[in-house]
């Protein structure tokens, strides 16, 4: 458990504190208050544009022409109403709230409004753009929708992890992350680490692209049934689903080292091709944007194969079988128990699938449907609740054949390949060993080395904004309310 | 290997160490405590005829560049044609003096800063040698990749997703050319460019 760091917030930024009216001082146009009765309705107003197959007018611009609408109908009613609010909302005392994750069943996959939330944002991240990006296309948008902020950047690796030890959750009724990945898988790490984790964690979750590593960002901007987009168009997509305030579960991956290290992941674990970089260099920590630059064809290039060992126990397998005794950590009470695991020295358990010891090019764990905003690696279908998706590709690939498949991949269509050396099974957990000394993982794109690690996915672990697919079941509560479950041992095979 | 006269005078090794980026510590000693560049010399020699082997002989020899590609360490990279092209110094581009291998190997060595290998790195891809990677370049240097056959290479419509890719990450000027110095940005971000330019022997 982390010892008190000494948490310094980033370099708060004045202009960031919520203003009396929620508009922005430099917003060009003139944002009603959010007392304007004509401000209430207007997000529901705004229509839930689905693709149909994916044809039809670009959604990011349709979008925003029905914005442009409501900023107008919200201007007329501003003059109108022609009165400004008794007292800058920023002073009051603040009122008391329905906790979003009330257990008595109160409203618990929507944010309340108005709500405050906090924004993590990392400055040099996207090229440095992030804050700019911020303020042009998010700011705006929050104001006119009765989100409050206030902004905290992230000045370093790790500080929005330490951040997220020390801060006082019970002030935002969600966590905006900014950046990539990399910031997400920071800030929920940093909940787990908490004392307080099993109700931290339930906190919900945004995710904002700000130009790099953005796979979260464009999944959900996927399950909303929005058009593939990038960049700005992305993030006036995802800021809209938060405007919104509609909260979805997501699947949470608990990842064991050999070392012993527990780490959570929120997207993907890689291995191989993907994650094979040079660490050495402190700039290369964190893989960055999955995209195809001259790099990449570099990597390619000098194509090489990795050794190792692979099980996994496949989803459709689970049901019928009860867990393994939870051998691992009994005493370790921080974070949930990871039933189907047993302990890396031993043999995975006999219902497990093996796969025989083998040369591979990559294998990845990914729990979301894009591996970044142009990387559409999971079309098969919304993550279920309690899966994961698992790929690897066997050695033997050609260099033509796997460029086909990144490409092909841009639009989903690499299982239309047909290519023999890549394979998919959706699982629930599995083991990963190289062979070949210690490998290196790409957890998050967050660079990690290690012998062997193994995972298991908590199905509707977290919490974020997102539209729910209507293809779900009805969420079961959060696990945490659940007595914890410790099945009867397995009778020996 | 080596054996009568074929071992660098002193005088020989500090000359070439001016003229190449590895140190003299490496020339005498070497990162596994042999001389990286009398490694280099005996490597170079295998690929002579025995008769021409000798310390001069050696040294104003030429060896064809289908000679070089046998070297293992050059076989499997799809650059190989290249590679030696850029560094030969014969008017017709087709055969390596022991200079030119030198030149090489210094390119490609540990000691290489990134600057360097980039700037090689650049000439190696600019198959028109005209200064600037356009899109037939680029597609050249995929063609390498690929493989040349008819169901190995990439469609035209692959190919242009690719090389449209590629342009929009690294094409700062938006002129449809990569130039060297947006090559050298968008190298210096990439990780694996060191692990990729890289001959050891």
């Amino acid at each position: 458990m982390p010892g008190r760091a000494a948490a310094r917030p980033g370099s708060e930024d004045p202009a960031a504190r919520p203003s009396p009216r929620g508009a922005a001082p430099d917003s060009a146009s003139a944002v009603s208050s959010s007392s304007d009765p004509a401000a209430e309705g207007d997000d529901a107003g705004v229509p839930t544009a689905r693709t149909p197959d994916g044809e039809g007018e670009p959604h990011s611009q349709h979008r925003d022409a029905r914005l442009g609408s409501t900023d107008k109908k919200l201007k007329a009613g501003a003059t109108a109403a022609g009165s400004a609010p008794t007292a800058p909302r920023s002073s009051r005392q603040p009122e008391p709230r329905v906790e979003v994750m009330d257990p008595a069943g109160g409203p618990r996959n929507l944010l309340p409004r108005p709500c405050r939330v906090l924004v993590l944002l990392n400055p040099r991240g996207g090229k440095g753009k992030g804050l700019q990006l911020f303020r042009s296309h998010v700011q705006p948008r929050l104001a006119q929708a009765d989100v409050s902020y206030r902004l905290m950047l992230t000045e370093r690796r790790n500080h929005a992890r330490e951040l997220m030890w020390e801060e006082e959750l019970g002030r935002w009724d969600a966590l905006v992350v900014m950046s990539g990945d990399g910031l997400m898988h920071e800030v929920v790490n940093g909940l787990m680490e908490r004392p307080d984790w099993e109700t931290a964690i339930r906190k919900p979750l945004c995710s904002l692209p700000a130009g790099s590593g953005n796979a979260l960002a464009a999944s959900v901007n996927h399950y909303a049934g929005y058009e593939q987009v990038t960049n700005e168009e992305l993030l006036n997509n995802c800021t809209l689903l938060l405007c919104r305030r509609r909260l979805a579960p997501m699947n949470l991956l608990s990842l064991r080292m050999a070392s012993g290290l527990r780490v959570f992941s929120v997207l993907s674990l890689a291995w191989g091709f993907i994650a094979d970089v040079d660490i050495e260099s402190e700039k290369f920590r964190r893989l960055g944007e999955m995209r195809f630059t001259v790099g990449t064809l570099l990597r390619l290039a000098a194509l090489r194969v990795y050794r190792g060992q692979l099980a996994y126990l496949p989803a459709e397998r689970v049901a019928s079988k009860v867990p393994a005794t939870p051998a691992l950590d009994r005493q370790d009470q921080q974070g949930p128990v990871d039933t189907h695991l047993v302990p890396l020295e031993e043999p995975v358990p006999a219902h497990w699938t093996v796969v025989p010891e083998q040369d591979f090019v990559l294998v990845l764990a990914l729990l979301h449907s894009h591996l970044g905003s142009e990387m559409f690696a999971a079309p098969m279908g919304h993550r279920a609740a309690g899966a994961m998706h698992l790929f690897y590709v066997r050695a033997g690939v050609s260099r033509a054949m796997l460029l086909r498949l990144f490409l092909a991949m841009e639009k989903g269509r690499h299982m239309e390949c047909d290519c023999p050396y890549l394979v998919y099974v959706p699982v629930v957990a599995f083991r990963l060993e190289p062979k070949d000394g210690k490998g290196m993982f790409a957890v998050d794109g967050e660079l990690m080395v290690s012998e062997a690690v193994q995972g298991q996915v908590h199905p509707n672990y977290i919490w974020m904004v997102s539209e729910p697919s209507s293809r779900l079941e009805p969420q079961p509560p959060p696990p945490s309310q659940q007595p914890p479950h410790v099945p009867p041992p397995e009778d020996p095979v | 290997m080596g054996g009568s006269g074929s071992r660098l005078s002193k005088e020989l090794l500090a000359e070439y160490q001016d003229l190449t980026f590895l140190t003299k510590q490496e020339i005498l000693l070497g990162p596994t405590g042999s001389p990286a560049c009398a490694r280099a010399h005996r490597r170079f020699c295998e690929l002579l005829p025995l008769e021409r082997r000798s310390m001069e002989e050696s040294l104003q020899a030429r060896v064809s560049l289908e000679q070089i590609f046998s070297l293992p360490e050059l076989k499997a990279n799809p650059f190989r044609e290249r590679i030696c092209r850029v560094f030969s110094t014969s008017p017709a581009r087709d055969s390596l003096s022991f200079e030119d291998f030198l030149d090489l190997l210094s390119v490609f060595s540990d000691t290489a800063t990134p600057d360097i290998k980039s700037h090689y790195a650049f000439r190696i891809f600019d198959f028109d040698d005209d200064g600037t990677l356009n899109r037939e370049d680029l597609s050249q240097l995929v063609n390498c990749l690929t493989g040349e056959g008819e169901d190995t290479r990439l469609s035209a419509s692959e190919m242009k997703q690719l090389i449209d890719n590629i342009l929009e990450e690294s094409d700062i000027d938006r002129d449809g050319t990569i130039n060297l110095s947006e090559f050298q940005h968008v190298i210096s971000r990439s990780p694996d460019f060191a692990n990729s330019f890289k001959i050891v022997l």
